[in-house]
């Protein structure tokens, strides 16, 4: 496991310029605090390389600073120090952002528009001329399913439509780059599996994706690499393979009855009769079974587990993750 | 696999159209628009009855108060309605999504400024058609009235562009407060001048003459009084006076477009 | 309960209101709240805060003075008219001529007071130089006021407008007349009778003063000339024709239908032809 980020150890991959989509060296910025008190450092000091063709997760807890980077990658904030770009241009250069689609978290969009003037609108701020918007418009809103919704006002859809409509403004035409802000945050399990199920499409497609979350669970699913931040810093950035070992680390074993005191195995929890415990390989697994069944228990499940980055959070960052840094 | 849609910058005014139309469409969407129109509306109304107390003179008042109610109203819509376009839409954040795509900030604070100042003309129209019908019906002539409320226009641009400096810098409630301050001023221009002729030469006078230059004159694009005495203006006037408004205009969307270029939207 | 004693609640209040609001109302039928809009503070600082809506505040202070001023309960009503009108309303807009005009009306037709009546007028003619109504209207009041020279005065001031009517130089020539000023009348009423912009109906009365006029003013001359014989050489001339051989007269004078003027050498009386006060009809 990496401590530290930077390239791959082995099988040399000679980084080509032409495929890094999204570059990031040295990214630094502080927050002046009300009335010019106080400082609060959001980034600091990250560095980071999304290539074509990968769905890139920015992973970490709230406060950590992933909001503040996508603004940077975005050029909504200047940075402080270090360097931002996109396709080999800064984020303020038009044509950097001509050539990537953006869905805010939470958008809150112009309720006092139709849908269809809500996409046309879009249409219209990439160049999109007339004649095609006719076609196009319509069109994107079959394929988000809104389109016998046209001309609904935005401020009378549900928060599910809303969001498949911003997602057709990030993606309807068709941009190398999609970048997405915790684009899974408040939706039910079906609408986030349809999220998901979208981001892999855009793979397929050949196109880039970059997304922030702090659910770790729906990264662990579809990213190639990721990086996690914490307190503006980055603590990880690799292949996700690298990061989190597919092997089966250990046994959680769920046993009813005694527990037999001389095997060796962590307790995770206990309820009543019901005790939960880890065991580290298969041999002390054996045992385990072997020893609770000369005890008169009963084995009732034994589960294989490998860790997952929530595991790692918890371990390298000695809490949750989604919470948020307290005071320090 | 298939390639990607070739990536389009739109030309700057097609930017500024579609930012426009936008602007438009949630102003005539908005209620308050309505509150003002019927008002001034009425007020225009009210003026034939006004008249029925005056000895002559019925036509001079139903002038004035139209004329003037058209200005009233009309920088009271751009001030309630300036303050708050650029603010909401950082507050809202849709502001985001929109600099995400391929648009410059300027391109941003000329589309709202195009859009509401479509609004405000067509409520002037409205309105200058409400007192036109009134002063038809009288047998008066309406048309002499056109130069006032033309650079009437002018002057609502000028202040609308006020409002979305600082609606850019700060919240409407603070806006509002400075685009009255700066509409207020504008009309008081004219007595900076006076104190300054009264004042020793010096630093004090210097300081007035270069505050009259640099306020935004409004008074220069009042010519109500000349309009509705029949009283004509020097050749050219009103081409100067519009070109005037229109220059300050750039100027303070200028000032805005720079606002919001150095704004970290955090 | 609580129902029953809030609504007593809200009745109570509003018949407080209401008989709070009466009491109140006539208590203060004493106060006269339209006499404080007496006390304007000048039009100079009343433009200042109009900001840019002068002639509109003067349009409002115009229909509040008409309502105050024509109400004839008022007591000493006409302190402060000449400060409303000359001081307000003409600051805040110098060209409503009608304020002028109502404001003077109101000093001269009510308050009796003719000078400061006049006075209006002129300061609103001195701001509206093409206004020839202020001038014309001063002058009837004038006339009204038995000063047909400042009348007259007023009538020049008024023809000297470019535009304005010929009626006002036929008034001007007429207050002449009445002031004696009999000579310049007639050189008026010639000049109208020449000048080809009169109307027919302006001629035909110029024609008829000229006529009236030529007489009266020669035999004026005529008598005239006799004085000045007396006064330089201590007697009275034989006749006529001696004074036009001395001098005295460039022609021997005939009246206007050609007759001559009966000369008595003994009185130095000169009478008109036939005893007819001129003046009369043709």
């Amino acid at each position: 496991m990496s401590e530290v980020a930077g390239s791959p150890p082995a099988a040399a991959r000679v980084p080509d310029p032409a495929e890094v989509v999204v570059r990031i060296r040295g990214l630094g910025k502080a927050f002046r605090g009300h009335l010019g008190i106080g400082r609060t450092v959001a980034v600091d000091g990250l560095d980071l390389e999304v290539r074509r063709g990968e769905i890139f997760g920015l992973l970490g807890p709230n406060g950590a600073g992933k909001t503040t980077t996508l603004k940077m990658l975005l050029g909504l904030v200047r940075p402080d120090r270090g360097e931002v770009l996109l396709f080999g241009l800064p984020p303020s250069d038009p044509r950097a952002r001509a050539r990537l689609g953006y869905l805010p978290e939470n958008p809150y969009f112009y309720d006092h528009l139709t849908a269809a003037e809500f996409l046309d609108f879009y249409a219209r701020l990439r160049g999109i001329p007339a004649d095609e918007r006719r076609v196009r418009v319509p069109r994107a809103l079959e394929r988000v399913g809104l389109g016998d919704r046209a001309g609904t006002p935005l401020r009378k859809l549900s928060k599910g439509m809303t969001q498949r409509l911003g997602l057709a403004q990030a993606i309807g035409h068709d941009p190398e780059l999609v970048i997405l802000d915790e684009p899974m945050s408040g939706l039910d399990p079906v609408g986030r599996r349809e999220v998901r199920d979208r981001i892999l499409e855009l793979r397929e497609a050949g196109r880039t994706v970059f997304f922030s979350s702090h659910i770790l669970q729906d990264a662990e699913m579809i990213c190639d690499r990721v990086a996690i931040l914490d307190r503006g810093r980055l603590r990880w950035e690799g292949a996700l393979r690298d990061l989190v070992s597919r092997n089966v680390r250990w046994f959680e074993v769920e046993v009813v009855g005694a527990l037999p005191p001389d095997v060796p195995c962590e307790r995770v929890s206990r309820e009543g009769e019901r005790h939960l415990v880890q065991v580290a390989d298969v041999g002390r697994l054996a045992r385990l079974i072997d020893a609770v069944q000369r005890a008169g228990g009963q084995v009732v499940s034994v589960w294989p587990r490998r860790e997952t980055l929530e595991d790692l959070f918890l371990r390298e960052l000695g809490r949750p993750p989604g919470r948020a840094e307290g005071p320090r | 696999m298939s390639a990607p849609a070739p990536a389009r910058v739109p030309p700057p005014w097609a930017a500024i159209v579609a930012i426009g139309l936008n602007t438009f469409r949630e102003a005539i969407r908005d209620r308050i628009l309505y509150l003002l129109l019927v008002f001034a509306l009425v007020v225009i109304g009210a003026s034939r009855l006004l008249s029925l107390l005056t000895v002559g003179s019925e036509d001079k008042i139903i002038k004035d108060l139209g004329l003037s109610a058209i200005s009233i109203f009309g920088v009271m819509t751009a001030g309630f309605m300036g303050v708050s376009l650029v603010f909401k839409e950082i507050e809202r954040r849709t502001v985001y999504t929109l600099l995400a795509n391929p648009v410059r900030r300027w391109q941003f604070v000329t589309g709202k400024f195009a859009g509401l100042l479509s609004v405000l003309v067509l409520n002037v129209t409205l309105m200058y058609a409400a007192l036109a019908v009134l002063l038809w019906i009288r047998g008066e002539q309406p048309l002499a009235l056109a130069p006032a409320v033309l650079l009437t226009g002018v002057e609502l641009a000028v202040v609308t562009a006020f409002a979305l400096l600082f609606s850019s810098l700060t919240n409407p409630i603070l806006a509002a407060v400075w685009t009255f301050a700066v509409y207020v001023t504008g009309h008081l221009v004219w007595s900076v001048r006076l104190l300054g002729e009264r004042l020793p030469p010096g630093f004090a006078r210097g300081t007035c003459e270069a505050l009259y230059w640099l306020l935004p004159n409004l008074d220069r694009m009042n010519v109500r009084a000349e309009v509705v005495h029949g009283i004509a203006l020097p050749d050219g006037f009103l081409a100067v006076s519009a070109l005037y408004g229109a220059s300050y205009t750039v100027v303070v969307l200028a000032l805005a477009s720079l606002a919001l270029e150095r704004k970290d939207f955090a | 309960m609580h129902r029953l004693a809030a609504w007593v609640l809200v009745a109570a209040a509003v018949a407080s209101t209401a008989v709070s609001g009466l009491v109140a109302e006539r208590m203060a039928a004493g106060r006269d709240e339209a006499r404080s809009l007496l006390y304007l503070p000048n039009g100079k600082h009343l433009r200042t805060i109009s900001l840019g809506h002068a002639p509109l505040l003067a349009d409002f202070v115009y229909l509040w003075a008409i309502q105050f001023y024509s109400d004839y309960d008022r007591e000493e009503r006409f302190q402060y008219v000449e400060h409303v009108f000359s001081d307000v309303i003409a600051e805040l807009d110098p060209r409503f001529v009608d304020a002028y005009w109502l404001g003077a009306m109101i000093l001269i037709v009510e308050a009796g007071r003719l000078d400061d009546g006049l006075a209006l007028l002129e300061r609103g003619f001195e701001r509206n130089p093409d206004q020839w109504i202020l001038p014309y209207l001063a002058g009837w009041e004038a006339w009204m006021a038995r000063q047909p020279a400042r009348a007259a005065e007023y009538f020049r001031q008024a023809s000297a407008v470019p535009g304005a009517p010929v009626l006002t130089r036929r008034m001007q020539a007429g207050m002449l007349r009445r002031a004696g000023d009999e000579r310049t009348a007639l050189g008026l009423w010639r000049e109208l009778l020449e000048d080809p912009a009169s109307d027919e109906a302006s001629r035909a009365i110029a024609s008829r003063k000229v006529r009236e006029l030529e007489g009266t003013v020669l035999l004026a001359g005529v008598r005239e000339a006799v004085e000045r014989y007396r006064s330089e050489t201590g007697a009275l001339p034989r006749s006529l024709e001696a004074l036009a051989q001395r001098g005295y007269l460039s022609a021997v004078p005939r009246d206007p239908s050609g007759r001559p003027f009966h000369y008595d050498p003994r009185t130095g009386r000169v009478a008109p032809p036939s005893g007819r006060v001129l003046g009369g009809d043709e």
